[in-house]
């Protein structure tokens, strides 16, 4: 900040130089003025220098360059004589102005604003001009003072983000390695535990549920890292959640940003299906869940190994009003202005879910 | 089967190699190497020459993903089954588009690892239901672009069967084809899915070779 400033700095004492050399015939004390535009150059020269570290950049340094602009302004009607209106340093004290912003802020910015534009109003008859001039001072003073808090702020921000994002990646690698281990282990468990037979068969069923639930928790939590709204949520890791021994639930690689209603709702569809295959099916029964997500629906497809429902049953329960499961998951993806088909034959029973992603719905991905 | 299948077994857990090799050993496989690195499989592939590679994802630098390209780039013939504990999907997804032609979790029983070696030597594609899932998302993720490789109609339908759990011999009932005919299908998006890698990996090299012009 304070090296843009540097710039400037050369910049308006060129500006404020050459003024000053075309006018210098008309000033009252050409000597004077000569010395008051050396001091300028070499103020300019020392500033730059002092401002470069920040261990100078102090009160006294501040205070110091504030107060020679002043002076110099108020210095004016005396060195040029009563005539010329335009101020001795001209443009030059916006250095002293913005350094004060810089490093005291808003306040900071306003404080020298207000002084230099006293000092300005103080050497002359007022005009308009000169009003709007002062105005321009205390107010630039203080935008400036404002912005470089405001960018301060920001540049803190973003450090901080930095840091926790390179945290968080290096949490989730260690956090990976781990529970590679511990899954090596379960499964090893699990497979090594019903060859020695007995209590140690136990063993090995519970180290199997254990690796099943690490595993989908991984998923889950995998699917975490993108970040969603409070409006969506991503149907795959949702569904994989009700993965189990007996439950396979296959997805595509990527989260499935859907409504986070709709996520709800298909999910909930997905479990009373699954509900039915234990009921009808039998406790243990095996059930596979498959999510396809298509740019303009998604499909969620549960199947089961058991027999089958006989042709006609369904018609049959229909006319005598006990449908309750099937007609509960219809309702609730009709809800959604979708549709829930039932297939059934030699292969098992299947359902098959198709939720359209529709733009009002918000299908954000 | 009157040569016993050559496998090599790379794992960095003792205990799992260990358990792998003893199995396949005693179901009469011929275990030709094992490996705990990336470095150690690579360096001792090509003395083993084994049919099929029994690949953990997560060992030590080269990681199992690299592997199995090298590999494959070595001996395209050489069978590669990934056998992974955590069941990481990206990285499942990139060892089967490298060319690994299997995929079973470790939670797999005895008589399921040793029928997926057995096929997988038999040149045989072993999808779990999870395989088949991200497989089909694959291709659904690309479907919209033309110069990418799509399925056939028939080609999702059995995917979508697999990754209901159906087996090969269910699908053919249910299809009314032959289980040949199923494999085929199978292999084909397999074969289509190491394309598409293809394609990728060239458009990369593409360019990054205009890159180089610049």
């Amino acid at each position: 900040m304070f090296r843009a400033l540097a710039v400037l700095r050369i910049v308006l004492l060129v500006n404020a130089v050459a003024f000053n050399l075309y006018h210098a015939a008309d000033y009252a004390h050409p000597i004077a003025a000569a010395a008051c535009v050396a001091a300028m150059v070499l103020w300019t020269g020392f500033a730059t220098w002092a401002y470069a570290d920040k261990r100078r950049r102090g009160f006294p340094l501040l205070t110091a360059d504030l107060a020679l602009a002043v002076a110099l302004t108020l210095a004016t009607p005396w060195v040029k004589g009563p005539d010329l209106t335009a101020s001795l340093p001209g443009f030059w004290i916006m250095g002293a102005l913005f350094a004060w912003a810089i490093h005291y802020r808003l306040f900071g910015g306003l404080a020298a604003g207000v002084l230099l534009a006293a000092a300005d109003l103080a050497r002359q008859e007022i005009d308009a001009s000169d009003y709007g001039n002062a105005f321009l001072l205390i107010l630039g003073g203080a935008i400036v003072g404002f912005m470089c808090d405001s960018l301060q702020l920001m540049a803190t921000e973003r450090d901080a983000a930095e840091r926790e994002s390179a945290m968080a990646a290096e949490r989730a690698r260690l956090a990976r390695i781990v529970h590679d281990g511990v899954l090596q282990v379960l499964a090893l468990v699990q497979r090594r535990a019903p060859e020695l037979g007995g209590e140690a068969a136990e063993l090995g069923r519970l180290a199997g549920e254990q690796e099943r639930a690490l595993r989908e928790l991984i998923r889950a939590q995998d699917a975490v890292t993108t970040v969603h709204g409070d409006a969506t949520a991503d149907l795959a890791s949702e569904l994989a959640r009700l993965g189990s021994r007996t439950v396979t639930v296959a997805t595509p690689g990527t989260p499935v940003e859907v409504p986070a209603p709709t996520a709800r709702e298909v999910v909930a569809a997905t479990r009373s299906c699954l509900d039915n295959v234990r009921v009808h099916v039998g406790e243990h029964a095996p059930a596979w869940v498959l999510l396809q997500a298509f740019p303009d629906r998604v499909e969620v497809s549960v199947r089961d190994d058991g027999p089958g429902i006989p042709a006609g049953r369904l018609d049959q329960a229909a006319t005598e009003g006990r449908l309750g499961i099937v007609e509960s998951i219809r309702g609730r993806i009709a809800d959604l202005g979708g549709t829930a088909e039932l297939a059934t034959g030699d292969f098992g029973t299947e359902w098959e879910i198709v939720v359209p992603r529709t733009d009002d719905l918000g299908s954000a991905s | 089967m009157s040569e016993a299948v050559r496998v090599m077994v790379v794992d960095d857990h003792p205990m799992w190699r260990d358990a792998v090799e003893r199995d396949l050993a005693a179901a009469g496989l011929e275990v030709v190497a094992v490996a705990a690195t990336g470095r150690e499989a690579l360096a001792r592939f090509p003395a083993a020459r084994p049919q099929v590679v029994v690949l953990d994802l997560q060992i030590p630098e080269p990681d199992g993903v690299a592997v199995t390209a090298a590999v494959v780039e070595h001996d395209p013939e050489v069978k590669v089954l990934i056998l992974s504990a955590s069941g990481e999907q990206a990285d499942v997804l990139a060892a089967v588009k490298a060319g690994a032609t299997g995929y079973l979790v470790k939670s797999a029983s005895r008589d399921e690892l040793l029928d997926a070696v057995l096929r997988t030597a038999a040149g045989d594609p072993v999808f779990t239901p999870g395989l088949a899932g991200l497989v089909l998302g694959e291709f659904q993720r690309t479907s919209d672009s033309p110069d990418e490789p799509h399925l056939t109609e028939r080609e999702t339908e059995v995917l979508k069967l697999v990754a209901t759990g159906l087996s090969y011999r269910q699908i053919a009932e249910r299809l009314v084809l032959s289980h040949r005919t199923v494999q085929n299908h199978v292999q084909n998006t397999l074969r289509k899915l190491q394309m598409h890698n293809r394609v990728e990996l060239t458009r990369y090299a593409i360019e990054r070779g205009l890159d180089g012009d610049e």
